[in-house]
């Protein structure tokens, strides 16, 4: 296309932003040269709409109404205190933490030096010393979202966990958003997992109170060796006026088990964006995830599973609870590779719809070119059964009571997935109490 | 895999090149020049002996075409049409409006008794099941045979081509033409309606329950002419009607277009059951010619407890792009959406439905199979979407497919577009191929592998096929059996 596009107010803004602080961004001479082909790249391509397929439901061109400065060498002054308050269940989780405020690593909060087999660095850092392969899923392609990580990206966590090697603890990846004024931030995690190794990794994105919320760009970039199992989960608690861009990229090689899992609450707009490619034969997949809307709030699930190698295995769980003017969005391609012979796919979108203004879309697709297959979905959306709430309530249970019950178990389901049960049972904690007001 | 192979050997057996209905008929036909402008658009309104305001309808279609671009979203791939090199009118000479039979050009006749139409033996036909079918056939661009017009004449319903419908009843035809697919809707339905050449017309007055099944056979003749029928059918309040339509087409050596537009309007307590057999040419076994079937297909349902009810039953045509859809306007109306879509070869479907639901209380089902064999790619599409104002509306959504041989391709894009809580949408799709375990079961208990494999697939699209009117039915087994025979033993 040739056609000259007329750029809004913010894409305009974020490239005049780059300018502003593309000197102040680390990393070496080729990295530099990777964030300006990066931002020449977003020029080029705009913020992603809905005449972009895979963005049919979420128009960020038209709901990113202005950019935010990008956060660079971030000194917000942020005791533990703080953080622990915005974590709230998991704040009491027994886990290796390693912070990061405005999107710049804070090692007074972290501990987690000295884990045996674990090599952990700031990205930040990292970029500076050595580049070698850490920009290299920083290829564009496309994505606009993932462009724009690449240009601005000014910290995260680097993560290898040694072949063989299983870390007793979680690890508590915190993002944290401090002070007053609306930012951009972004930031990167790179996690590698060696062979055999097995690991519990959070990703935390909270919004400190009385801070205010900005615009967030997450990106994770996981490479599962073979035999080796991940449980990745991701928090997003960062506020009604939040938007909140992540992008997982996975690699899955032989016999891995990779189990990821998003709770996604009180969030303005959420894409939470889920790419796995399987390289190995015999792994197993499991994506799932939790969200509660309410408000305006507006949280996108896109996920694309590519069964490129024989015998593996995927399963997604969605489950939303839409309240007020809440809508969710969840887009699924599960798609089999000509040869990939016995993939087993199974995936399955839930939304509860508790307001007559809520909206849910979805789009599990399938796409499947190879014939020794087992590939499914599902898809519901309906309010509250009506024949269950009376059976409740013919049992004395009051109706709010019944209401919140059936919501719980819904939304429980979903989070039963989460393997380690200290995870899971701060999860639900902050599930929990979001659900005492959306039940009322 | 000895069944897979065994399967593979089959459809190579019984290729595609064996293509039953492959004949042509010679018959001297009338054509346009080659070409698309405005001139084109009014020599064939002329043709037609088409009123003024007709020929304007057509001329503001293709204005908009002309603003327009093919869509490319869907999953397909075929080599760019060069829409100035088709002929878009041509008409069998011998069109003076036989009364009978026995006027009609006896090559004609014999070209659908081969297609297995027994035109003269419908009385016969209609006497053994007690039900008759008045048939309309469309021999390429022009209505050549309208059967049974006096009985249903009687009745008071009123079944002709669309042409005869522009010059006998305007005002109906003014009143509903493009009210549900408009002339801007897509680039298909603007060529069509811009250009189209003939096509059923049927209105069926207020509390009349049409005494037989009508029926239409589409016949693509000429070399390289698009056919682009157009179809409009209106169910009067209280009204019912069953509209069966069944196509086959000769071989061809090039792809041919075929851009049909159908408009079903059912108004209050209406009924309308809109049923499709379409075995059209699908090339030969290396995917060379075949038809291009760009079809709209919508109905609404525009009254209070209206119903439209969409079968189809699609195993030729190169390519598939169809969308038989239900706009759900009336509340407490209902949409159905049975198909069964059969690919082998080379052949790329890409097919499904829309259910939008505007009005409270509606509901809609839709039950769709897909069987891919050979290098074919099958692909169901679909959009099930509740208004915030629809209340209590009902989707149930059930999308099979079945995949025979490695080399084919069977996807599943369906969009759920729920904006009110009191809706309740509910979806599931699977894929597979003929599991081991239901084989070992059937050939247990004595059957071959291939009757085994005949009779899992035969119950796999049992649900669709119950959906077919009595007299189609047996014509459609047939059918999907030849299609099926080859694929799956």
């Amino acid at each position: 296309m040739t056609v000259a596009v007329t750029r809004t107010k913010a894409e305009q803004a974020l490239s005049q932003n780059f300018e502003a602080v593309a000197a102040k961004l680390p990393g070496g001479e080729d990295v530099t040269q990777a964030r300006k082909t990066a931002i020449g790249a977003f020029a080029a391509l705009g913020l992603p709409h809905r005449r972009i397929e895979e963005w049919k439901y979420t128009d960020l061109r038209s709901a990113l109404k202005e950019a935010f400065p990008a956060a660079v060498a971030d000194d917000t002054g942020v005791t533990a205190a703080q953080i622990d308050a915005a974590l709230e269940d998991l704040a009491g989780l027994d886990a290796h933490r390693m912070v990061f405020v405005n999107g710049v690593h804070r090692p007074q909060l972290s501990s987690v030096s000295g884990v045996k087999g674990l090599k952990v660095s700031p990205l930040g850092a990292a970029l500076a010393e050595t580049t070698d392969g850490l920009v290299r899923a920083a290829v564009p392609g496309q994505d606009a979202v993932i462009a724009l990580n690449t240009a601005f990206m000014t910290d995260g966590a680097l993560l290898q966990v040694a072949d063989r090697t299983e870390l007793a603890k979680p690890l508590l990846l915190v993002f944290a958003r401090a002070g007053e004024a609306a930012r951009l931030v972004t930031t990167r995690n790179i996690i590698r997992m060696g062979r055999g190794a097995r690991a519990t990794i959070i990703e935390a994105y909270v919004t400190l109170s009385g801070a205010v919320a900005g615009q967030t760009n997450a990106l994770s970039e996981v490479v599962v060796g073979d035999r080796a199992h991940l449980m990745h989960t991701k928090v997003s608690l960062e506020g009604g006026a939040a938007t909140h861009l992540a992008s997982w990229i996975a690699t899955l090689g032989a016999d891995a088990g990779y189990r990821a899992f998003h709770l996604t609450a009180a969030t303005g707009l959420a894409r939470n964006h889920v790419a796995v490619a399987f390289k190995g034969e015999g792994a197993k997949l499991d994506i799932s995830g939790a969200v509660l809307g309410r408000g305006g709030e507006h949280v996108d699930t896109t996920l694309f599973v590519d069964h490129a190698v024989p015998g593996c295995e995927s399963r997604e769980l969605f489950k939303s609870v839409l309240a007020e003017r809440a809508r969710g969005v969840f887009q699924g391609k599960v798609i089999v590779r000509p040869d990939a012979q016995k993939s087993d796919g199974k995936q399955m979108a839930q939304a509860l719809m508790l307001s007559e203004e809520a909206e849910f879309d979805s789009k599990p697709e399938l796409e499947i070119y190879a014939d020794d297959v087992v590939c499914g979905h599902g898809s519901t959306a309906a309010e509250i059964d009506a024949d269950l709430l009376f059976y409740l309530r013919a049992r004395g249970i009051p109706l709010h009571d019944a209401r919140a019950m059936l919501i719980e178990s819904f939304i429980g389901e979903a989070i039963d997935k989460v393997e380690a049960e200290a995870v899971r049972g701060a999860l639900s904690g902050i599930a929990k109490r979001r659900l005492v007001d959306l039940s009322a | 895999m000895a069944a897979v192979q065994q399967t593979v050997d089959q459809v190579r057996r019984i290729d595609v090149d064996q293509y039953k209905y492959g004949f042509e008929t010679n018959i001297e036909s009338v054509k346009a020049p080659k070409g698309l402008d405005e001139r084109i658009v009014a020599f064939i309104s002329e043709k037609k002996g088409e009123p003024a305001w007709m020929l304007e309808w057509r001329l503001e279609a293709f204005r908009r075409w002309k603003t327009m671009t093919e869509p490319t979203w869907a999953n397909v791939r075929y080599p760019k049409i060069d829409f100035q090199d088709l002929y878009y009118y041509a008409a069998p000479k011998s069109t003076e409006g036989p009364k009978s039979l026995d006027e009609v050009d006896p090559e004609l006749l014999r070209t659908y008794e081969r297609l297995g139409i027994p035109l003269r033996e419908r009385e016969i036909l209609a006497g053994v099941k007690g039900a008759r079918v008045a048939v309309d056939a469309v021999f390429d661009s022009v209505s050549v045979v309208t059967t049974f017009k006096d009985e249903l004449a009687k009745a008071g319903v009123i079944f002709c081509s669309i042409s005869e419908a522009v010059r006998n009843h305007p005002e109906l035809v003014k009143k509903y033409l493009g009210s549900v697919v408009p002339q801007s809707d897509n680039f298909y339905a603007s060529l069509n309606s811009a250009v189209f050449s003939d096509g059923s017309f049927v209105y069926v007055p207020e509390g009349v329950r049409c005494p037989m099944e009508l029926s239409t056979y589409f016949r693509i003749n000429e070399k390289q002419t698009g056919q682009f029928e157009r179809t409009l059918i209106i169910a009067d309040k209280g009204a019912y009607v069953s509209y069966l339509e069944g196509c086959t087409a000769p071989m061809r050596d090039e792809h041919q277009l075929h851009a049909a537009v159908v408009e079903l309007i059912a108004l209050d307590n209406a009924e309308i059951k809109y049923s499709t057999v379409q075995n059209w040419y699908p090339g030969d076994k290396d995917g060379k010619g075949g038809i291009y079937n760009f079809v709209t297909k919508r109905g609404d349902c525009r009254g209070r407890n209206s119903k439209i009810s969409w079968t189809q039953v699609e195993t030729g045509s190169a390519i598939t792009w169809k969308y038989p859809s239900c706009i759900l306007r009336g509340d407490g109306s209902r949409g159905e959406f049975y198909s069964i879509a059969v690919s082998n070869g080379h052949q790329q479907v890409d097919s499904g439905t829309k259910m939008v639901h505007l009005g409270s209380n509606t509901s809609s089902r839709i039950i769709s199979k897909g069987i891919a064999a050979g290098y074919s790619q099958n692909t169901y599409r679909g959009l099930v979407s509740a208004h915030r104002k629809a209340k209590n509306t009902r989707n149930f959504t059930n999308c099979d497919s079945l995949l025979i041989g490695d080399k084919c391709g069977a996807h599943t894009v369906p969009y759920i577009e729920a904006k009110n809580a009191s809706s309740h949408f509910e979806h599931e799709a699977t894929t597979s191929k003929i599991s081991d375990d239901k084989l070992f079961y059937c050939m247990q208990r004595g059957l071959t592998e291939e009757e085994a494999v005949a009779l899992i697939v035969n119950g796999f699209v049992r649900d669709v096929l119950q959906q077919l009117p009595m007299e189609f039915m047996a014509e459609t087994q047939k059918l999907i059996g030849i299609s099926l025979e080859g694929s799956v033993g």
